[in-house]
């Protein structure tokens, strides 16, 4: 904490703000990128919203308090920037957000970036069916193997609730696939 | 049909690719853009001046109001007079009819005549009915 506590103030200080946020970038540009993937789908959406998300940390370091650890905070904008930015692509669209979601997933089996087999499509398609909230739990659980603890920090969940809400994903997942 | 228990199978990866060399440029593609996107430092003299710009176009602006000011007060002092002559001549008993007709000419009585056009038979209910009417003869 006390080490996270020095890193902070490097990144608030304007002579070491640079090279602290370089080594910010570094050390969770991979993490990030991949929550956000996970979200997304798309990798060009996903280095547009990794590049927001940067911009916005950089830019309210300084209110940043404390009160919960760096990494969470950086999720949580991550989250919030990936969310925002699919709300407004469908409104760019006309569309709705789970229209979208379909559109994106039905590019998906011609996306270079994307070598997923039959069962990860699957995967996908149903977890696209999911309610918004149980697919970021769903998400961030399965995928990225985030603890419970770190999920409810990042979206203000309690950490029965996100049991409660992973284990009903997991149902309806299962139920999908056994279905198709 | 088969029963599928996420649990049972092995890790399902995302399936997702990035670009070579996608994060390795990230860190200075990224620190490039914070350069660019970093608001202008505006010196204490610059902000002087804007200041000083600011409080002209202030004082400009009301300036520029006074007048519409005071003619907005000029028409709510007039308003209250015919009020008050309205008032006046309401209450005043000293002013009968005589008054007024006096302060008219011919041309502004002939315009204030109307054609009523009246049965014989209201006119007589009216004349049965209305107790005044000798008084209103004698005057």
């Amino acid at each position: 904490m006390q080490e996270e506590q020095e890193f902070i103030n490097q990144l608030l200080n304007p002579k070491t703000q640079n090279q602290a946020f370089q080594r910010l970038i570094l050390e969770y540009q991979k993490p990030l990128y991949n929550h956000i993937r996970t979200i997304v789908l798309n990798h060009d959406d996903t280095d547009d919203v990794l590049q927001n998300c940067f911009i916005k940390i950089f830019q309210h370091l300084k209110s940043f308090k404390g009160d919960s650890k760096l990494f969470s905070w950086m999720y949580r904008i991550a989250t919030n920037e990936a969310l925002t930015f699919l709300k407004q692509k469908a409104r760019a669209n006309n569309i709705s957000s789970e229209a979208l979601q379909n559109k994106t997933l039905d590019n998906l089996e011609a996306d270079v970036f994307f070598d997923g087999n039959e069962m990860q499509l699957k995967l996908q398609r149903a977890i696209a069916l999911l309610p918004e909230k149980q697919q970021l739990v769903f998400k961030m659980k399965y995928f990225q193997e985030l603890k419970y603890e770190e999920i409810s920090e990042i979206l203000g969940t309690t950490v029965g609730g996100l049991k409660a809400s992973y284990h009903l994903a997991v149902k309806k997942i299962e139920a999908f696939v056994s279905s198709t | 049909m088969k029963t599928f228990k996420l649990e049972n199978e092995p890790k399902i990866e995302p399936g997702f690719k990035v670009p070579d060399h996608y994060f390795d440029t990230f860190s200075a593609k990224m620190m490039q853009q914070l350069e660019q996107n970093e608001p202008p430092v505006i010196s204490i003299f610059q902000r002087k001046k804007t200041l000083i710009f600011s409080a002209v176009a202030a004082v400009l602006v009301l300036a520029l109001m006074v007048p519409l000011v005071v003619q907005q007060q000029n028409n709510k002092e007039n308003e209250l007079e015919t009020a008050a002559l309205e008032n006046y001549i309401t209450y005043q008993t000293n002013v009968n009819q005589y008054d007024l007709i006096n302060g008219l000419n011919y041309e502004e009585i002939e315009n204030m005549k109307t054609p009523i056009a009246l049965e014989d038979e209201t006119i007589e209910e009216h004349f049965s009915t209305n107790t005044n009417l000798e008084n209103l003869i004698l005057e």
